[in-house]
């Protein structure tokens, strides 16, 4: 009889919560023990530094602050599905490029930017936390891509992706190093990383209404641009100049680049941080684009914090997001601890001097990024390009791949 | 041949316990008769071994390395420190870990015990709805759980708000979220091998006067410890590792499971690749205790009805 | 329902009334607790269960939810009955986990199979009134030429219950009002004290609050505004304050959505869940409804799903198929040669063998990923090789299940390893004695016995890798595609094709996917069934 004990325990919990799974439903939040401003945040780069914003904020209101860090690629939709339940955070803070989705959900409220804090932000991190005419979020880091080069290896910055072959070309006939470049491509491919070579050879992914938002019935992949900008892209594919490797993906350039077996790599200034600690002479550039074409034009993103609709305590969320993080001095301590690109532009001039190579990454994005649209739509476009994208380094014809991808999104999209 | 059988006679005494050493007499050369006694299977454990560990040592390697990175390990580390280790075990990891224990040990004991009980029902009792109960149990596990999480989530955010001791963000909650899963494999797994222990025994038990349950307690459950070892030890590493509803559930860090927080440092592809040397330390880590509770449940494993006869 | 007919509870020992005798009474020795420590035991533990529904009703009385405390008492009785009737014997062994497994396992199929019938996706989440609210909070824009207060929450009286203000500084003009529910209202300059900053510190007549006051009030802060001749003004934090008008607002007469500025209106469709414009521009806030049968009609019509459709099931099959068989195959091989009775060093080999088992799965997804890599891979790299081999979909076939056979095989090892011990050695000597071949021992005891224990675990292993979503994700995301065809890959297992179809759009389509969950449930369920049907003879054998 020794278990019958717990057969009957468990027995007895598993009623509770039984009850709890078919009668609840009508649960009222009550029940006081508040413990003040709850923040969601993704667990990678950066949510250290949000934690030490947020201790501040706490110390300052004498509120006590909870930051929880999430892993970072389920963040948001567990965020919507929190408030679903009625259980969400107060804050959430995570890429512009979800704020299309959460609109849509209702699980984020517009704030009102003053004129002071808004002239204080780089215009294109406001722009891309703008949303139908409404400002979302605050803004506190803007990435783009950029090209680091080992300088000991390459001392110039390539003006043009022919020059960057021809160096990389040389370095490796000399066997200095095995690849020419580390550019994420990866077996599914992956759109964020050859954007800034598609924007080059014309292509663009939506078209622009008047306004500045995306019109999500101009797809950029089924305009013809498209299929020239994919054959230029394949000849410096695996059965053209071997350039661009599907062996070659997010989890490997970094080391590719910090074990000096390329001298380029396109990365973000994310990296930055980690190539500090690494041994290698570094510098960095814009993505260069092709001789013939346009400007190469990266993605930018931004992180921001939302204040949530349904959070508990939702003054306090608007106080952190539109009076607290509009501050200056809360920027300028947040890129301190997480040596990020600063989004205000105050911030930018006090670093100027001390972090140089994070000023020049601020400068290339605000020169020749083009914001990553934020419409939900974009969540199909993803996949298919990326995958198009892969066919096409591997060398199949780019016009039957960017047409089927192009299909299938407007299937999607459209569905 | 005189050597080997020498070698082996003791421990073929001991393993057919009072049989005679008969095997001797049916050897050939003292080479061949080692190969078919005990060669071959140091030939499989031994290949068995090198393709489970290498990729294991791709880990350990990372781990070792104070630059580890998923993509520039090697098989054996170029640089060795415990840097990795030392800076996992001084932020919340250990306090992850403990939960991980606890919600590793209570789950497996009571999914354990919960299963054995139905697999006993299954196995003992005709009734009506026994095969309908059975075949539920396997279609339930066939369902494509896609929307699980977000039901789950809806279910435990109203058992949060009526009882917050057992709703999200309580490792209490999600125990009793993994005890549903209890009845599932396990429960089959377990009936298969009560069905393999002759029915004579309760017969002849119930005859003497035993109840069902001493007739459970008593007779069936001791007879198959090495499945209830197996089970427990499966339930153990299955709480231990699962990550995906865990990291839904578990948001606060003081209550995250080892595997959440592990998780939550690949998770992003961004950092995956620069945490994972620290990544790395923390699974290595964290293999440690079901290593160890191997090791202790392997005596009943491998001891079962012939315990004492076999001391690998 | 499970009723007892079996003679286990006819050889009760003394002390309570015989089974056969029409009802058996209620009591706690009355099913056959005979023993004085298991009474006890039986005592205590229905006291808890008495206890945790005390403990668990609190609230629901508390939050007046009837139906939930009506269910609790329900299985609160029931909890009673089975461990105090002698009638419910195998129930007393099947409770607890079934009452886990309806509220964990059934209740989410329960509510995956209902959400297959309504439009379930991003931006149809919620009610029709939670879209409304959306709506006009997301539209809600400062009135032109206002300005944004320096805003102090304030109560006119007691801090918990007196009525709100705001008291507001306007920046621009150095001017002081305190709103109110009634409008603003001019305060005198001599009223009030100010900070350096401008903001209102104290105020002759009115309480400041502080921030714990504001917080407990969150819920009539959330309903107050102080209203003005072109909105309304509302707080944005503890420290600003805005004139602020919705710009679209609905109207309940034409259930419709209207545009102050450009006048343009979206009716409501309650079909779709969604308010459309005359031109068919449909608002993204939208809301749940139920839509019959279209998803599944979806699943029919869908060119990529019938083009694919047969490709994916007949590898699906084989996926599940040839995982169970190669994990099990080797699971043997391995458990055979380390059971030798004659082998040393047993411990040794059986703890570094199940290590794989031990290791966070996702990241040994991770690795081996890595491993197969074609330029800087640790496979080509030994063999030598330049394969690509998760380019080509045979070769990333191949290594999708070596990938599972590696993360399996110690499962069906250590499984296998604890059913051989269960089979009576005498058995096996027997035969190994006579027949002097333990292969022939093996084939005719062994193994046959070992199937008896195995083979329902060997179906439901066969049911779990046939939705193995993460082996499948981690590894080749289902690819390798084919340049033509981006939706479904060369090793697309049924779960990830849908994923990709169901989560590939503008947001998560839920009651699409449930509906192709059900589709798949009903293909492998069918199947199962056909299989379990034939273990009918297995589990008879004693």
């Amino acid at each position: 009889m020794r278990g019958c004990r717990w057969k009957l325990a468990v027995g007895a919990i598993v009623a509770t919560t039984t009850l709890g799974a078919c009668g609840g439903g009508t649960g009222d939040a009550g029940g006081g023990g508040d413990s003040g401003l709850l923040i969601w945040a993704g667990s990678g780069t950066g949510g250290d530094a949000l934690k030490q914003v947020a201790q501040r904020f706490g110390e300052e209101n004498g509120v006590p602050v909870d930051v929880e860090l999430l892993p970072g690629d389920e963040l948001q939709t567990n965020f919507v599905t929190a408030s679903q339940g009625n259980n969400a955070p107060d804050v959430v803070c995570g890429a512009h490029d979800w704020i299309g989705n959460l609109v849509q959900n209702g699980t984020i409220d517009p704030i009102q930017l003053l004129p002071a804090v808004r002239e204080d932000l780089q215009p294109l991190a406001v722009q891309a936390v703008t949303y139908n005419g409404q400002v979302y979020g605050m803004p506190f880091t803007m990435n783009s891509l950029v090209l680091y080069r080992n300088t000991d290896l390459a001392p110039d910055a390539p003006a043009t992706i022919e020059d960057l072959v021809a160096t990389g070309q040389q370095l490796q006939a000399a066997g200095r190093v095995t690849e020419v470049l580390a550019l994420p491509v990866s077996d599914t491919g992956n759109a964020y990383f050859m954007y800034p070579l598609f924007t080059s050879a014309g292509g663009y992914v939506f078209g622009t209404a008047p306004d500045g938002s995306f019109d999500s019935t101009d797809l950029g992949l089924a305009a013809p641009q498209a299929v020239t900008a994919y054959q230029q892209i394949g000849a410096l594919g695996e059965k053209g100049q071997g350039v661009l490797k599907r062996s070659i993906s997010a989890e490997n350039d970094l080391s590719l680049f910090t074990d000096g077996h390329t001298a380029f790599m396109v990365e973000g200034p994310w990296q930055l941080p980690n190539l500090a600690k690494s041994s290698v002479p570094y510098d960095i550039s814009p993505v260069p684009g092709f001789a013939d074409g346009g400007p190469a034009s990266p993605f930018i993103t931004v992180d921001a914090c939302y204040v949530a609709s349904r959070g508990e305590h939702r003054t306090l969320g608007q106080e952190y997001v539109a009076n607290f993080w509009s501050r200056p001095d809360v920027q300028a301590a947040y890129q301190k601890a997480a040596e990020a690109v600063p989004a205000s532009l105050t911030v930018l001039d006090q670093i100027r001097d001390t972090q140089p190579l994070v000023a020049e990454a601020a400068d290339i994005a605000a020169q020749s990024g083009q914001i990553m649209p934020s419409i939900p739509e974009m969540a199909a476009v993803w996949d298919p390009w990326g995958k198009a994208e892969a066919a096409v380094v591997a060398g199949a014809d780019p016009r039957t791949t960017i047409t089927a991808a192009a299909t299938t999104i407007r299937g999607a999209i459209g569905g | 041949m005189a050597i080997t059988g020498n070698q082996a006679g003791p421990q073929t005494i001991a393993a057919v316990g009072e049989g005679p050493p008969t095997e001797v007499v049916r050897l050939g050369t003292a080479k061949g008769n080692w190969f078919r006694r005990v060669g071959w299977s140091h030939l499989v454990g031994v290949l068995a071994l090198v393709f489970s560990l290498f990729p294991i040592l791709f880990v350990v390697s990372a781990a070792l390395n104070p630059v580890g990175t998923l993509s520039s390990s090697q098989l054996l580390p170029t640089r060795m420190s415990l840097d990795n280790f030392g800076a996992i075990l001084s932020g919340s990891f250990p306090r992850w870990f403990w939960n991980s224990l606890l919600i590793g040990v209570l789950s497996a004991a009571l999914s354990m015990f919960i299963s054995a009980c139905a697999a006993f029902a299954f196995s003992r009792f005709r009734f009506t709805g026994r095969r309908a109960g059975l075949l539920a149990v396997l279609l339930i596990q066939l369902f494509p759980q896609f929307l699980a999480i977000v039901a789950l989530y809806l279910i435990f955010a109203d058992i949060t708000n009526l009882w917050p001791a057992i709703g999200l963000n309580s490792i209490w909650g999600l125990l009793l979220l993994y005890l549903g899963g209890a009845l599932g494999v396990n429960t089959w797994l377990m009936k298969g091998f009560f069905d393999t222990i002759p029915k004579d025994l309760d017969e002849s038990a119930k005859v003497d006067g035993a109840s069902h349950a001493q007739v459970f307690f008593g007779i069936i459950l001791p007879l198959v410890r090495p499945i209830l070892a197996v089970t427990g030890l499966l339930g153990f590493i299955a709480a231990v590792n699962e990550f995906l509803i865990a990291s839904v559930f578990l948001t606060d860090d003081s209550v995250k499971t080892a595997a959440v927080g592990l998780y939550g440092l690949v998770a992003d592809p961004q950092t995956a690749n620069a945490n994972f040397g620290l990544f790395a330390a923390g699974a290595v880590i964290l293999a440690v205790p079901t290593v160890a509770l191997f090791q202790f449940l392997q005596r009943y494993i491998v001891g079962g009805l012939t315990a004492g006869a076999v001391k690998g | 329902m499970a009723r007892s007919t079996v003679d286990v509870d006819t050889a009760r020992p003394t002390g309570s009334p015989p089974g056969g005798r029409g009802r058996a009474g209620l009591g706690v020795g009355s099913d056959g607790t005979s023993s004085p420590l298991g009474l006890v035991l039986k005592i205590a533990a229905l006291a808890l269960l008495a206890a945790v529904a005390v403990w668990g009703a609190v609230p629901l009385v508390r939050t007046q939810n009837w139906i939930g405390l009506a269910v609790l008492v329900a299985v609160t009785l029931l909890g009673f009955y089975v461990y105090l009737s002698p009638r419910t014997i195998p129930l007393k062994y099947l409770l607890p986990g079934t009452l886990f497994l309806i509220a964990f396992q059934i209740l989410p199929i329960v509510y995956t199979v209902a959400t297959a019938f309504t439009n379930f996706s991003d931006g149809h989440r919620g009610s029709k009134e939670e879209a409304i609210a959306a709506i006009e909070g997301a539209s809600v824009q400062q009135v032109p030429g206002s300005p944004v207060y320096d805003l102090t929450i304030a109560a006119d009286g007691d801090p918990s219950t007196g009525d709100l203000v705001f008291l507001l500084a306007d920046p621009t003009t150095d001017q002081v009002f305190a709103g109110t529910s009634d409008g603003l209202a001019p305060l005198s300059a001599a009223d009030v004290q100010r900070s350096d900053a401008g903001r209102i510190t104290a105020a002759e007549g009115y309480t400041v609050l502080d921030v714990a006051q504001i917080s407990d009030r969150q819920d009539d802060l959330t309903a107050f505004t102080v209203p003005t001749d072109d909105g309304a003004i509302r707080n944005q934090g503890l420290s600003s304050a805005f004139d602020g008008a919705p710009q679209r607002a609905y109207d309940a007469g034409c259930d419709c959505i209207t545009d102050a500025a450009s006048g343009r209106t979206w009716t409501a469709d309650d079909g779709n869940g969604a308010f459309v414009a005359d031109d068919g521009q449909t608002l993204a806030q939208g809301w749940r409804v139920g839509v019959g049968l279209r998803n599944f009609g979806a699943i029919f019509t869908n060119d990529v799903i019938r083009s694919s459709f047969l490709r994916i099931v007949v590898w699906n099959f084989a996926f599940a198929f040839l995982t169970v068989l190669i994990t099990f195959g080797l699971g043997l091989l391995v458990a055979l040669a380390l059971n030798n009775p004659m082998l040393k060093g047993k411990t040794f080999y059986r703890s570094l063998i199940i290590l794989p088992y031990a290791m966070p799965a996702v990241a040994m997804y991770l690795v081996w990923r890595n491993m197969f890599n074609t330029d800087f891979g640790l496979i080509n790299r030994i063999l030598g090789t330049h394969v690509n081999w998760l380019g080509n979909t045979a070769s990333s076939m191949v290594a999708i299940l070596l990938v599972q056979l590696w993360l399996g095989y110690n499962y069906m090892f250590l499984v296998i390893t604890g059913a051989l011990q269960s089979i009576p050695k005498d058995l096996t000597e027997a035969a190994g004695v006579d027949g002097a071949k333990p292969f022939y021992a093996f084939r005719t005891i062994t193994f046959p016995l070992l199937l008896v224990a195995l083979a329902p675990l060997l179906i439901s292993s066969f049911a779990f890798n046939f939705n193995n979503f993460n082996a499948i994700y981690l590894v080749t995301q289902g690819g390798p595609f084919s340049p033509d065809n981006p939706s479904a890959g060369g090793t697309d297992l049924l779960i990830t094709y849908t994923y990709r179809l169901a989560f590939g759009g503008a947001g998560a389509d839920y009651g699409f996917a449930a509906a192709i969950s059900v589709v798949i449930f009903l293909i492998v369920g069918v199947i199962s069934v056909l299989a379990f049907r034939r273990t009918r003879a297995l589990e008879e054998v004693n």
